[in-house]
């Protein structure tokens, strides 16, 4: 690793447990990023800038006004084009060496276990517990581990699944939230995505423990972070515990 | 018995905390359920995904302990 791109990572790369073979083993790695919006935009970024080899950034929704508060890829002039293309083109040129792969297709319960497919791990940015249960069961029966948040408000969830070693999505999570599209301030999205990302560097370097078997909750009123064991449901409806 | 629920979010409107901004002191008759405890302040169950105490996950089948304070979470899937 020579020239700009060893610059680029001069900072990264003195940190206990990554180097040069540490930078080697990312970029020998892909990340399936499942959605790209408020989570997906910080945690493909920071992937990305990491020098992660292979990112594939899946998303099936037009960019939209509403959108501008916290999918930081996205600029008002590319309001009404597709959120896989734009952030594929963004992640691209913010790091060239990385190659980017953008899957305009809405992931459900048909086509998941397809999709991620050959990553190394799977991020869940997704925005809505149907899919993110999808998701969820596409990588138990692949066994392949996924990371996942959810925010709304000031709140935010954060936990690394690899069933049957530990807890899957619907043991903890099964409550439908309410109809209404939660608020979502920038910056508790921003937070989830980044720690969303520095769990898949972790797992992708080897670097000490993972949120596995804990859930991380972050709450910005009264602020806290917190981090409880999360024990398998022996009545989940998906991994039966 | 008493226990303490506290909540943040919207969570907290339906709480009415009154101990401080977050925090609710009850007094409960034997040793119900979270669920049971849920049902008595009218809170529907689709308000709280799980709780937390001691720094240990909590389903709604959880029976709090004396004095115990239990942090109730919402359900939350946005991204």
């Amino acid at each position: 690793m020579r020239g700009l791109m060893s610059s680029v990572y001069e900072r990264q790369l003195p940190m206990t447990g990554w180097g040069e073979n540490g930078q080697n083993r990312l970029a020998s790695s892909t990340v399936f990023v499942a959605g790209l919006g408020g989570l997906g935009c910080p945690a493909a970024v920071y992937l990305s800038l990491a020098g992660v080899g292979r990112i594939v950034a899946c998303d099936a929704d037009d960019i939209e006004q509403s959108n501008l508060n916290r999918q930081f890829l996205y600029r008002v002039t590319d309001i009404g084009r597709r959120k896989a293309a734009i952030a594929a083109e963004r992640l691209r040129e913010m790091n060239p060496r990385v190659e980017v792969i953008s899957v305009d297709v809405e992931l459900d319960r048909e086509n998941a276990a397809e999709l991620v497919s050959g990553a190394d791990v799977v991020l869940d940015c997704l925005d809505n517990l149907e899919t993110k249960i999808a998701l969820s069961r596409a990588c138990m029966d692949a066994g392949m581990p996924l990371i996942h948040a959810a925010v709304a408000d000031l709140t935010g969830y954060l936990s690394f699944f690899d069933p049957p070693r530990t807890a899957c999505l619907e043991c903890f999570q099964t409550a439908k939230p309410a109809a209404v599209e939660p608020a979502i301030p920038g910056c508790t999205a921003g937070a989830l995505g980044s720690l969303q990302a520095m769990e898949a560097l972790k797992h992708l370097l080897g670097l000490g423990e993972v949120l596995a078997g804990r859930l991380l909750i972050m709450e910005g009123m009264p602020p806290s972070f917190d981090v409880v064991a999360l024990e398998k449901d022996p009545d989940c409806p998906a991994c039966g515990g | 018995m008493t226990i303490y629920l506290r909540s943040g979010g919207k969570l907290k409107a339906h709480l009415k905390p009154d101990v401080d901004q977050y925090t609710r002191r009850l007094v409960v008759d034997g040793n119900p359920t979270l669920r049971e405890i849920l049902d008595d302040l009218g809170i529907p169950h689709a308000y709280v995904a799980f709780a937390f105490a001691g720094g240990t996950f909590r389903r709604l089948d959880y029976r709090p302990s004396d004095g115990e304070t239990i942090t109730l979470q919402p359900p939350v899937s946005g991204g």
